[in-house]
């Protein structure tokens, strides 16, 4: 069967450089009450977890071939 | 809240996803079987994160938020002992019957323990409930996405049908739980930089029970006594009510969640599904209710932010959306706004596929068409998801014109559930209960449920018999309406089986606790044992109850 961790991996890392390139580039661009540039740290964080899921799933591609 | 198009391109990759596992997932739908049960192949983390899923609808998140804001921590309530107590004693005790007597639903199971008359009881109301609950996720979507960005309901409502339809047309059961776990991870990570930031700029917890009335931050605390606290219960109604009856009722017998522990690939697997599920969902507090809580410090505060108004009063469901808009720019806001479409579809995807197993199973399959090919019930249950979803827009319409409608059968549906517990727990632990005794006992609970509501009064609710008690709240008169329907049920339930004859030992077997060989487990590590891990949760239960006390 479909192993969820592959399209869930690649998900989280396609949002996640999409608000992690808002980060990058409209650094300005905060909510009123936000102290933070949430979408850098946020979007880098999407993208590390996708990026795990992605190592998880190619893990178990390789233990069972 | 205006969206850029950066939020658009981002809602617009999650519908490529979810059509795309369902496109993937189609090849593998040859039987009834594996359309209706996921071929009972499903890995136990993705069972695990679906049934906690399933529960956690965007009115969940949009509710406990506001309930956060409203009541304050004691909202928790439930989330620990209104959940985790019923879904340790589902994984430990009733999953070895659920998934060992190879029923397919839980109607089902009640065939083989009892007989056909309380199985189609409890399948056509179960039925009737689920699309209801499907139509009201839809219809809050659509009223959601109408006062928040301005669309229009009847393209929200279509347009998120066609595409729940999609996904679980092609991949049935085994989809909606893909979808269901995607949008948990989504929920997750969407909404957990929210709270962080909300509860930082509220000077941290001890900064936000500075600013709040003492009762806001504390769990038990105020309890005593119903007066003390917002929510008008007092301990016994809370611990009865909901941390037993309801709870119970829920979460070991709603097929909706049991369904997913019984698309696990063994019956060990099904076992832990709710005992794994019971560890975030103990944390799930900290991100959908802490907001609200934060939301009612900032207002207390020289921030700017003001709690959102309506007809004079505040309007606590608006506080998680406003929360968004204040703290987050386009691209997070994005992400959380296709978190709260996520959840809404797979409110509306979970009480599909559990309608369409039903249905084909429990009430087509029983009544109108037996013996007929599997490839016939694979059909059936294709058609039967169509036509789920067309009833689903029907109800959100019906929400949109006649409120009153919605209210009085969400009631209904409550008198229906309430009593479920005690036949269920009658029917697996003493073998000497027979149908007729479940079936009166169901029907003398619902009729309970329904005399109590009838007989008393909460905030102008109820008493269209008679007035002979008055409750605090709306909350403690369903406390209380679940604890008579309970009993009354249980009472009955073992009376009338008493009178009637019982069914032979041999019949069953698999079906009762004492004539089953329970599944052991020696021999694997202590964490694939149901036991340890359940004395694991509790142990994290009664120590995050003590840190909120």
């Amino acid at each position: 069967m479909l192993d969820l961790r592959t399209p869930s991996g690649y998900f989280f890392a396609i949002i996640g450089l999409m608000v992690t390139a808002m980060g990058v580039f409209s650094p300005e661009s905060r909510g009123r009450l936000a102290d933070v540039n949430v979408n850098l740290y946020a979007g880098l964080f999407l993208l590390a977890f996708g990026a795990f899921l992605l190592a998880l799933a190619r893990r178990a591609r390789r233990r069972q071939p | 809240m205006t969206l850029a198009p950066v939020d658009y391109a981002i809602l617009a990759v999650y519908f490529a996803f979810v059509l795309g596992i369902g496109w993937q997932l189609r090849k593998k739908v040859t039987t009834s079987g594996d359309f209706l049960l996921s071929g009972r192949s499903v890995p136990v983390w993705i069972t695990s994160l679906a049934f906690l899923a399933a529960n956690l609808g965007a009115q969940e998140l949009i509710g406990m938020s506001a309930s956060g804001a409203k009541y304050g921590i004691m909202t928790s309530h439930f989330y620990w002992i209104g959940a985790i107590p019923a879904m340790l004693f589902v994984g430990v005790f009733m999953m070895p019957f659920y998934y060992g007597s190879r029923a397919r639903s839980v109607p089902e199971y009640l065939k083989l323990r009892f007989d056909e008359k309380t199985r189609t009881f409890n399948a056509a109301t179960f039925a009737a409930m689920t699309v209801f609950s499907s139509g009201i996720s839809m219809y809050a979507l659509g009223l959601l996405l109408q006062l928040v960005l301005g669309w229009s309901f009847t393209t929200s409502v279509l347009a998120s049908a066609a595409i729940v339809l999609a996904y679980t047309f092609l991949g049935g059961l085994t989809s909606a739980i893909y979808n269901e776990v995607l949008q948990f991870l989504l929920i997750v990570l969407g909404f957990a930089p929210l709270a962080i930031m909300a509860v930082w700029k509220a000077g941290g917890w001890d900064g936000m029970a500075a600013r709040i009335p003492p009762v806001m931050t504390h769990s038990w605390a105020y309890m005593g006594r119903a007066s003390d606290n917002p929510m008008g219960v007092e301990v016994f109604g809370l611990a009865m009510g909901l941390g037993f009856v309801l709870s119970f009722g829920y979460w070991c017998t709603d097929f909706l969640v049991v369904q997913r522990a019984m698309a696990a690939e063994s019956m060990s697997a099904a076992r832990r599904t709710p005992l794994i599920a019971a560890i975030p969902k103990m944390f799930i507090p900290f991100i959908v209710i802490v907001p609200g809580i934060a939301a009612l410090a900032l207002a207390n505060m020289s921030t700017g932010y003001v709690l959102p108004m309506k007809n004079g009063g505040p309007d606590y469901d608006q506080v998680l959306t406003t929360l968004m808009a204040q703290f987050y720019p386009a691209g997070m806001l994005g992400v959380g706004l296709t978190g709260l479409m996520a959840s809404f579809m797979s409110g509306m995807a979970g009480n599909v596929t559990a309608f369409n197993t039903v249905f084909t199973y429990d009430l087509y399959q029983s009544h109108i068409r037996p013996n007929a090919p599997d490839k016939h019930y694979l059909m059936v249950g294709r058609l039967t998801t169509i036509g789920g979803v067309a009833l689903s827009i029907g109800t959100a319409y019906l929400a949109q014109h006649y409120n009153n409608i919605m209210d009085l059968l969400q009631l209904v549906f409550g008198f229906v559930n309430a009593p479920l517990f005690a036949t269920f727990v009658l029917g697996m632990f003493w073998k000497r209960t027979t149908g007729h005794g479940a079936f009166t006992g169901l029907v003398s609970g619902t009729t309970a449920a329904a005399l109590t509501h009838g007989l008393t009064v909460a905030e102008g609710k109820g008493g269209w018999l008679a007035s002979l008690h008055q409750f605090p709240s709306v909350m403690a008169q369903n406390f209380w309406i679940a604890i008579f329907a309970f009993t009354a049920c249980l009472l009955v339930t073992v009376l009338v089986s008493l009178l009637t004859k019982p069914r032979p030992d041999a019949e069953l077997s698999g079906l009762v606790y004492s004539l089953t060989k329970m599944p052991t487990d020696e021999g694997v590590a202590w964490y694939l044992r149901p036991a340890p891990l359940a004395i694991l949760v509790a142990v994290m239960l009664v120590v995050l109850n003590l840190m909120f006390w």
